[in-house]
Formats: structure tokens, C-alpha cells, sequence
């Protein structure tokens, strides 16, 4: 590809981050206060998506309970807050540093598993880790449920600080898939999603891959687990170890497109849009619609909107481009 | 301990519907959940309006929850088989969304029982009051499994079954349908745990969610006994119950869940194939 088509390209595309940065910033000006919230947590779940992207897309390891690092973050913040007296962005990092640290631990032996076998062990670790936290509950008030401090200001300010903190969020969680995708590391980890053998025979430490791509995708969802507590000012296990949630986000990022950058973003601003809308009017077969939409989504949609929305756009473009096959099984 | 055995017992009929139908279909059935329920739920219909005998409605709810198992199996599920495990898992859980939060809508979320007339009434065994409601459902599950296990081997649907889960492909050559073979085990999976469900509601109470926590014993009893091996099923389910019953005495009620799956955990990174398993979709990096 000769320069100057790719500069052109570098440049537009930089327009269209300060425009949609702009944007960005002005919704918790001009909308209600409910809209603020829904957008809120539009954010949130981008971020979660795009940290989930990064095994489910690039290292192709279904983390079906990846939920779990959401919960160590949000318990680490109301514990710090709570016991500790930290302060809320110490407490933040703390968050994000933890839940690294936990799949860091836990990566060595469970990535060894693959595809089903490694999903539900993730989702065992899900679920033993909330019954834990319920059981230290001189610690985390357990099943009682723990309350957060509240953010110290009026209800305007408190909406805008958790806006673009989730913001804020997102854009790490976004720019860390982009990184990724651009460097060795999400390189390397194509490669093992591709053929693990292979790619170690090529010399890929895939081992230390993985292990380095579930640590980065727990730091970000911790951040985000850390976030909410705070936000969210009360928690009790089952809100935040939900596993609906986690599959919730998954499907996100496969409706979005695996392993691509704004994918997860897009899918994760789509179902939790249309979940928003329909939790609205029909409050109680909020979930069956959901499952209805997940069973659609699988059928008709496997690959996501950004690899369909690429296909498109190579066939407007009169090329054929060669198909990417979709998230894997 | 006697509890934990018996328990064990229809742990393991709960097992052997999922641990089919991941052994032939490499599919996570997580509808199974609902399955359960949905059983449960009409053997509980049948008593609150017939006055039927639970036991006797075995034969009714396996038969509804064999025929819904077939219709998903041959409308959707068959589609998105080739994208493999995990899509198939998504889909499974959407079902399993869908069918939870019906019952949900239709049957509120109020604890229900079935209290047939001899339900209090038991027999002492060496010390120990059990009740006969339990020994029944104990004794009644091992039966299913034993039959269901002769059922595979001894007749030809079965050995299609078999053959299906072994080499796909090659059963195809030899004459079988395999998209026929799949709806008919994801049917038969569906019945059996229609079978335990029914029993379900005369030991437990139910409610919309019940299923849910005897799915993750079978998660853990079907890796634990071996993807796709009956006689794995009734051993690990008689493991589990008796690790349960164990934990419950000495740890507490509420470390008992992260005991299993602690133990799940460590046989998958141990033992993947679990106990008596072969290695059918196995993965292991």
C-alpha cells in the first residue's frame, strides 16, 4: 500500500476521533438525567466488551465467567473505601491491579484448558469466587450486602463524574484493544487463536501470551467492577458476580464482531440500547426478550456486525474480500 | 451420608441427560436448566389439578419434554452446530433465558410442592430416619440410568447414538442420519432430565430457577464421570453427593457450592477425560 492512501487515511481518521470526542463530551450537558444514565452504562459495557474482546477475539478463549474480575474490582473498591477509608482512585487502581494479579494466578493452570473445557471453568471460578466473597463477609458484608461511600457532591456532578469516568474507561479499554491489535502481542495471539501448535512451533511463548492477555483483559474489567461499586454505592454478590452479565457481554462482542477494535463497542451500544429500551416497557419479559435476541443473534448473526459491515463495504467497493470466518467454537 | 448416597442417585439421572448430549453432540446444553424445571413443573400441574401421583406422572412430563427437546433440536439447535461449541452454548442459554423467564411469567416466582399423601412418612435404617419419598427417587433413578445405559447398547438406536458420538462421519457412511441422531438424543436428553425434574418436586420445592444449581451439579458430575459415560454419571454423582453431604457437615452449607466447584476445577486441569471418560471433544493445552 503506497504512503500517501494510508496518510490520508491517518488523517481522517483523526478528524473523526475529534469529532466523536466532541460528541462525546456533551451529552451530560444537554440530557436528562436518565439518558446520562443510560449513556453511562452504554460505556460501561463497551468497556467491558472491548476486555472481553481481547480473549474471546483475539486469543479465541471463550471467557464465559470473565464477570469474575468485574467482581474482585468492585469488592476491592468497597472494601477499600469501606474498612480502609481509601480514596476512590487509589482504590480504583487497586481494583484494576487485583483482578490482574487474580488472573495472573489463576492463568497459569486454567489456560491450559481449551474452547468448552476452559468457558466453564471460567465460569466455576465465577461462581466459587462470589460464594467466597459471600463467606468473608466480616470482610464484605457478605450476602447482607455492603454500602459504598457516596460520591461527595450534588446529584449534577455525581452524574457527570460517573459519565466520563466510564468515558474515560471505555477510551483505555478501546485504545488498549488497539495496541494490542497493532503490536506483537495481538500478533502472537492471533496466531495461538489460529493454531496454538503452530504458532508455538513458530515460536510463540504462548503460554506467556495468554496468560499476559487474560491479565490484561482482568485489569480493565477490574477497573470497570471498581467503577460500578462506586457508582452503584451498594453491592451484594449475585449484582456483580452475574453471569447473565458476563454472557451478556460476550455475546456483545461476538454481536459486535470479535476481534476487531470498535466492534465490542458497537455491539455492546446495541444490545444495551435494546435492552435499556425493552427493560422499559416490558419490565417483566425483560430477560425473555433478551434470550429471544441471544437465539436470533447466534442464528442469524455469528460473525458480528463489524465483519458483516466489512463484507458489505468490500462488496459496494466492488472487491471481493476473503471472508473472515467468525467467533469460534 | 445415607442423605449424600441418595442424593447421589438422582444427581446422576440430572447428569446423564446433559453428559449425553455433550458427549454426542459436543454441545453444552444449558437448557437443560429449564428442562428440569419444566418436568418438575408438570408433574406439579398434574397433582394440584388431577391429584396424580408424581410418580406417575413421570411417563407424561418425559414425553412432553422429549417432544419440545426434539422440535428445538431439528428447528434450531441443528443449524448452529457447525459453529461449534461455544455458539451452540450461547444458544442454549438463550433457550434457556427464554424458558425460565416464561414459566417466570406464567407461574410467578412462589415456591411450590408436591405433597402426596406419604410424603412425611419414611423408614429407619440403622439409626437414621430416610424418608421413603427419597429411597424411591433414589431407587427409580438408578433404574432410568441402568435402562437408558441398556438402551444404548443393546438396541440400534442406540448403537446410532453410540456410533454418532464416536466418528460422525463414519456413521454417516454406515447409513446413519446424523441430524435425525442429534434431534433424538438432544430428545432423549431432554426427557431424562424431565425424569429427574418430576422426581425433583416431590424432595424439593420448586420454583422457575430450580434448575439452575442441579445443572452445575451436572457440570461437575459430567466432567467429573467422564463426557458421554453413563456408569461416570452414576459414579460421580454419587461422589458429588456424598462430597456435598460431606462438605455441608463439615465446612458449612455455604462453602459446599465452592467446594464443587473447586473440585470441578481441579479434575478438568487433572483429568480432563474425568474418571471413566474417553476422550470425545476433549481439549487439553
Amino acid at each position: 500500500m503506497s504512503p500517501a492512501p494510508a496518510r490520508r487515511g491517518g488523517v481522517i481518521t483523526a478528524i473523526a476521533l475529534v469529532v466523536l470526542g466532541v460528541l462525546a463530551a456533551l451529552p451530560p450537558f444537554y440530557l436528562s438525567g436518565y439518558w446520562v444514565r443510560v449513556l453511562t452504562g452504554l460505556l460501561m459495557y463497551g468497556a467491558l466488551a472491548s476486555a472481553i474482546n481481547i480473549m474471546v477475539g483475539f486469543a479465541g478463549y471463550p471467557a464465559l465467567g470473565n464477570i469474575v474480575f468485574f467482581g474482585v474490582g468492585a469488592y476491592t473498591v468497597a472494601v477499600l473505601m469501606v474498612k480502609y477509608n481509601t480514596d476512590f482512585f487509589v482504590a480504583l487502581v487497586a481494583a484494576g491491579v487485583l483482578a490482574a494479579l487474580y488472573a495472573m494466578v489463576l492463568g497459569a493452570a486454567v489456560l491450559r484448558l481449551r474452547g468448552a473445557y476452559f468457558g466453564i471453568a471460567t465460569i466455576g471460578i465465577n461462581h466459587a469466587t462470589s460464594e467466597i466473597v459471600t463467606n468473608l463477609d466480616s470482610l464484605t458484608g457478605g450476602g447482607r450486602g455492603t454500602i459504598v461511600p457516596f460520591y461527595p457532591g450534588g446529584i449534577e456532578e455525581e452524574r457527570m463524574f460517573f459519565y466520563f469516568l466510564m468515558l474515560g474507561l471505555m477510551v483505555l479499554a478501546v485504545a488498549t484493544v488497539w495496541l494490542i491489535s497493532r503490536n506483537r502481542l495481538g500478533y502472537g495471539l492471533r496466531a495461538l487463536k489460529a493454531d496454538q501448535e503452530g504458532a508455538s512451533v513458530m515460536g510463540v511463548n504462548t503460554t506467556r501470551y495468554k496468560v499476559i492477555a487474560w491479565t490484561i483483559s482482568a485489569g480493565l474489567t477490574g477497573l470497570v467492577g471498581g467503577a460500578y461499586a462506586y457508582w452503584l454505592a451498594f453491592l451484594e454478590p449475585p449484582y456483580v458476580f452475574d453471569i447473565t452479565m458476563s454472557v451478556k457481554t460476550y455475546i456483545m462482542a461476538i454481536l459486535g464482531g470479535a476481534g476487531t477494535v470498535a466492534g465490542p463497542v458497537v455491539g455492546a451500544f446495541a444490545l444495551e440500547l435494546l435492552s435499556e429500551l425493552i427493560w422499559g416497557r416490558f419490565l417483566e419479559a425483560h430477560m425473555l426478550v433478551l434470550g429471544i435476541v441471544v437465539v436470533l443473534v447466534v442464528l442469524f448473526i455469528p460473525q458480528g456486525f463489524m465483519n458483516l459491515a466489512g463484507r458489505l463495504v468490500g462488496l459496494l467497493r466492488g472487491r471481493r474480500r476473503p471472508g473472515e470466518v467468525g467467533a469460534d467454537g | 451420608m445415607v442423605n449424600g448416597l441418595l442424593t447421589g442417585g438422582l444427581y446422576a439421572l440430572v447428569a446423564v441427560g446433559f453428559s449425553l448430549v455433550w458427549g454426542v453432540m459436543n454441545v453444552v446444553n444449558i437448557a437443560h436448566a429449564a428442562y428440569i424445571m419444566l418436568g418438575a413443573y408438570t408433574s406439579y400441574w398434574l397433582f394440584r389439578l388431577f391429584n396424580w401421583d408424581p410418580f406417575l406422572s413421570i411417563p407424561v412430563s418425559m414425553a412432553v419434554l422429549f417432544a419440545l427437546g426434539y422440535l428445538i433440536a431439528s428447528v434450531v439447535l441443528n443449524r448452529v452446530i457447525r459453529f461449534g461449541l461455544v455458539m451452540t452454548l450461547v444458544l442454549t442459554f438463550g433457550i434457556d433465558l427464554i424458558l425460565q423467564n416464561a414459566a417466570l411469567m406464567l407461574w410467578s416466582a412462589d415456591y411450590r410442592s408436591v405433597t402426596p399423601a406419604y410424603a412425611g412418612q419414611g423408614l429407619a435404617i440403622g439409626g437414621v430416619m430416610v424418608p421413603y419419598v427419597r429411597l424411591a427417587v433414589f431407587l427409580l433413578a438408578v433404574l432410568f440410568v441402568v435402562l437408558f445405559s441398556l438402551f444404548l447398547s443393546k438396541t440400534r438406536m442406540g448403537n446410532a447414538i453410540q456410533a454418532t458420538a464416536l466418528n460422525p462421519g463414519a456413521a454417516e457412511l454406515t447409513g446413519v442420519r446424523i441430524e435425525r441422531i442429534y434431534a433424538m438424543t438432544y430428545a432423549i436428553g431432554a426427557a431424562l432430565a424431565a425424569a429427574a425434574g418430576s422426581m425433583i418436586s416431590v424432595v424439593y420445592t420448586i420454583q422457575p430457577q430450580v434448575g439452575n444449581v442441579f445443572l452445575t451439579r451436572a457440570f461437575v458430575i459430567t466432567v467429573l464421570g467422564g463426557l458421554g459415560s453413563i456408569p461416570g454419571a452414576l459414579l460421580g454423582g454419587v461422589i458429588l453427593g456424598l462430597a456435598e453431604s460431606f462438605a455441608t457437615v463439615t465446612v458449612g452449607v455455604g462453602w459446599s457450592e465452592a467446594v464443587s466447584f473447586a473440585l470441578l476445577v481441579l479434575i478438568l486441569i487433572v483429568r480432563p477425560q474425568g474418571l471413566l471418560g474417553r476422550r470425545f471433544f476433549g481439549g487439553v493445552g
